[in-house]
């Protein structure tokens, strides 16, 4: 074996030498086959929140300099240490629950967001054959796994038997729940171009054959993309759509009783859970762990480190919407945008085939990939254009029955006003 | 016996315990927490049956959806924070359960048993225990389901049938929640204001008292 | 298949064992000096007045169920998605009058204003 593949293999071969130890130490059998999986999972579990510790870094980094701040500088060279700093303070302050607070839902509700957090860990691809469960479901397990936050942060607000925390797990659920439709609905053109919800045959359906890159689905399917990235920001109730913690409204949201390592593990919830969305966008729209001459666990590092720079750009740059506004984008525009797309993705897909054996089953138009891709990225864009304008036309119509109502009122005012300045006695 | 025997035997008491603490729990949220935990519980049954996909969608409906409507509806409740209300049916809950229980025991599980023995054979739990090799479960499983969903002479007008119960259902819940019609309110207003009015409760004297005592020194002045 | 299961398991307890251990360390490191002032109820310094107990709009509850609906639509898509290219063309139409119907159900929702967040 070259070096290359050495390299380009790394993950896998270290893991197969563990593997190998464990089975000569224990023996085949179920005992090495669970011990295997567990050492899998603890680096798993570990790696996933030493990128936590990097991420907060990365991201207090990137907002300053946005914000034209410098950020975090002082533990180490550019602060680097900064992540450890906190993570020591975490650890060493002290920890009250609320004397009223329900202690055993109070207790668990970090524990379970942080565990459902990581589990999503357990299907995502990050190399070829470094996955740690390839199962059938991928995509699916992915979003229901995601849905169990919610829970979560229903009991953190119950738990504290606090108004704030309550009152801010209420509006978070009303949010999180909502945005699952539309990515439950952007995903599945995914699935009908790629025919399977297992990730992994959704990445080797934009590889070639040779292993180099294919087309990725947001060429096919930019509005999918658009909508799925928009209902992740949602999802991981990040800025623009963070009226989860809306300081100025609900002190912190569901977890203002919580301090110490359980207001922690949050916020490793919330970062994992970004760092989660991020990795599945790129499997599903970016092609995965798929790229030419690097390895491919770094072309995933890259592509991961890309969509989470937009992740913090929009952080850094967007005021926070309001609740009525994040309600009626997702009802009134992305739900009904993605069915629709769905519907045009169902037809093309159907009409314009790229192999012969699919046409000769069931007919329709023998065309490349290319062209396909063309057709459906044509599709989406007018899909996404003739939204917007029927929205910018519903705004106008809107704003004009706005104006006019003021306009009348003020004339109305007037009109009164000259009559009191006509039917008054000069002096 | 094993893995997945044990496996069996800890969902199932995840299950089973699950439900009676949801009847036994005093507090409402708490009842709902231990039903949340009835439906993982589940999960793990349908995932011992190899049947993932609906593994997948009992945990994104049920635990997802349905608890998150179970709770904002013990939140809409008065009094959801207060101890067990007070209420005497539990004999007719009972009463109702066991016949439930019966109904299932005596003619669902029967007829379960026989479709399980005419498609495998043997299905009582000791010929599992001796390693019968369970039939494994086709890879294309999903498209097959898929297809059934929109095969005419399958599943696809129920398929159908489910669209128009969402349906309903949607007309429904917003015909429940509606809001009154102007007359509606109007007439409500006033018979709380009647209300208040009747039974002129002191609490609502004090902050007028207190309104005069701050206004007086300002006549004073 | 079963295999990945099991690792699914394990992940689930992996993780939460490792977080439990996350908390149990913090709870042997940090100190504990609870006071009564600490352990009330945070409202902005302000002393806690009643419960927490608020009584909840109904919208919410009405928007939990268009969600849960939705959800229940979106969920029975997911095979016919997979099966996609071993399909006949007429499942198109029956999956585009499966969405038809779940549009008009939300269009219902909208007419109604039931979409409106005030």
């Amino acid at each position: 074996m070259s070096v290359i593949d050495t390299i380009n293999n790394l993950i896998k071969i270290v893991g197969d030498a563990v593997a190998d130890l464990v089975v000569g130490i224990l023996g085949a059998g179920q005992i090495a086959d669970l011990v295997i999986m567990g050492l899998g999972a603890l680096v798993l579990c570990t790696a996933v929140a030493l990128t936590f510790m990097g991420m907060t870094w990365a991201e207090r980094k990137v907002v300053a300099r946005i914000q034209n701040r410098v950020g975090p500088n002082q533990a180490g060279p550019f602060g680097l240490l900064q992540p450890i700093a906190d993570g020591i303070k975490m650890f060493t302050k002290e920890d009250t629950t609320p004397a009223s607070a329900d202690r055993w839902v109070y207790n668990a509700a970090p524990l379970i967001i942080a565990t459902f957090a990581l589990l999503t860990f357990s299907v995502l691809p990050f190399a070829p054959g470094v996955v740690g469960a390839n199962i059938n479901i991928g995509v699916f397990f992915v979003i229901a796994v995601g849905s169990a936050s919610t829970v979560a942060i229903l009991m953190a607000g119950w738990g504290s038997n606090n108004k704030y925390s309550l009152l801010g797990a209420f509006r978070t659920v009303a949010q999180l729940v909502g945005y699952e439709v539309p990515m439950l609905l952007n995903v599945i053109p995914v699935i009908v171009l790629s025919g399977s919800m297992s990730l992994v045959d959704i990445v080797q359906r934009q590889t070639l054959a040779d292993g180099n890159p294919g087309i990725p689905f947001i060429v096919y399917l930019p509005l999918s993309a658009l909508a799925f990235f928009i209902a992740g920001v949602a999802e991981t109730g990040r800025s623009p759509f963070d009226l989860l913690e809306a300081e100025s409204e609900i002190v912190a949201g569901f977890h203002v009783e919580y301090s110490g390592m359980k207001f922690a593990l949050f916020m490793l919830g919330e970062y994992v859970n970004t760092l989660a969305v991020s990795i599945v966008f790129v499997i599903l729209f970016l092609g995965g762990y798929a790229g030419p001459i690097l390895p491919s666990y770094i072309w995933l590092l890259i592509k991961t480190a890309l969509v989470f720079f937009v992740f913090m750009w929009l952080r850094g740059t967007l005021p926070r919407v309001r609740v009525d506004q994040l309600m009626a984008l997702n009802w009134k525009v992305m739900v009904p945008l993605s069915v629709v797309n769905i519907i045009a993705v169902l037809i093309l897909a159907k009409v314009f085939v790229t192999s012969p054996g699919l046409q000769s089953a069931n007919g329709g138009i023998l065309v490349a990939p290319e062209a396909q891709a063309l057709i459906l990225f044509v599709a989406n864009i007018v899909i996404l254009l003739s939204g917007l304008s029927i929205m910018a036309r519903r705004a106008r119509v809107l704003r004009l029955a706005e104006e006019a109502q003021i306009e009348s009122r003020r004339a109305a005012n007037r009109a009164t006003a000259s009559n009191f300045i006509g039917g008054a006695p000069a002096k | 016996m094993t893995i997945s025997q044990i496996l069996f035997i800890v969902m199932s008491l995840v299950v089973l315990g699950g439900g009676v603490m949801v009847v036994a729990a005093r507090n409402l949220f708490h009842a709902a927490l231990f039903l949340i935990l009835s439906f993982f519980g589940v999960t793990g049954l349908y995932l011992l049956l190899d049947a993932s996909f609906f593994a997948a969608a009992q945990f994104l409906v049920y635990i997802g959806a349905i608890s998150i409507l179970v709770i904002f509806a013990v939140m809409l409740t008065r009094g959801a924070m207060a101890a067990q209300p007070a209420n005497s049916q539990w004999p007719a809950a009972l009463v109702v359960s066991a016949i439930l229980f019966a109904i299932i025991a005596v003619i669902v599980g029967p007829i379960a048993v026989t479709i399980g023995e005419r498609q495998f054979g043997d299905v009582s739990w000791p010929s599992v225990v001796e390693g019968q090799p369970v039939p494994a479960v086709p890879d294309d499983i999903l498209v097959r389901l898929g297809q059934s969903f929109v095969d005419f002479n399958q599943y696809a007008a129920l398929f159908l049938l489910a669209a128009v119960l969402i349906l309903v259902a949607m007309v429904g819940a917003i015909w429940v929640a509606r809001d009154r019609t102007p007359r509606e309110v109007i007439e409500e207003r006033a018979e709380l204001a009647e209300e208040s009015q009747d039974m002129a409760p002191p609490q609502h004297q004090l902050p007028v008292k207190n309104a005069e005592a701050v206004e007086a020194p300002t006549a004073g002045h | 298949m079963r295999t990945d299961f099991a690792f699914i398991g394990v992940m689930l307890v992996t993780a939460f064992l490792l977080m439990g251990v996350a908390v149990f360390a913090a709870s042997l490191l940090r100190p504990k000096k609870p006071s009564p002032a600490k352990l009330e109820t945070y409202e902005c310094g302000m002393e806690t007045v009643g419960d927490a107990w608020v009584q909840f709009r109904v919208q919410y509850y009405i928007f939990a169920l268009i969600f849960v609906l939705f959800d229940v639509g979106g969920v029975l898509l997911f095979p016919f998605a997979v099966a996609f290219n071993v399909v006949p063309i007429y499942a198109v139409l029956v999956v585009i009058l499966f969405l038809g119907t779940l549009m008009m159900a939300l269009l219902y929702a909208w007419r109604k204003g039931a979409l409106q967040w005030d």
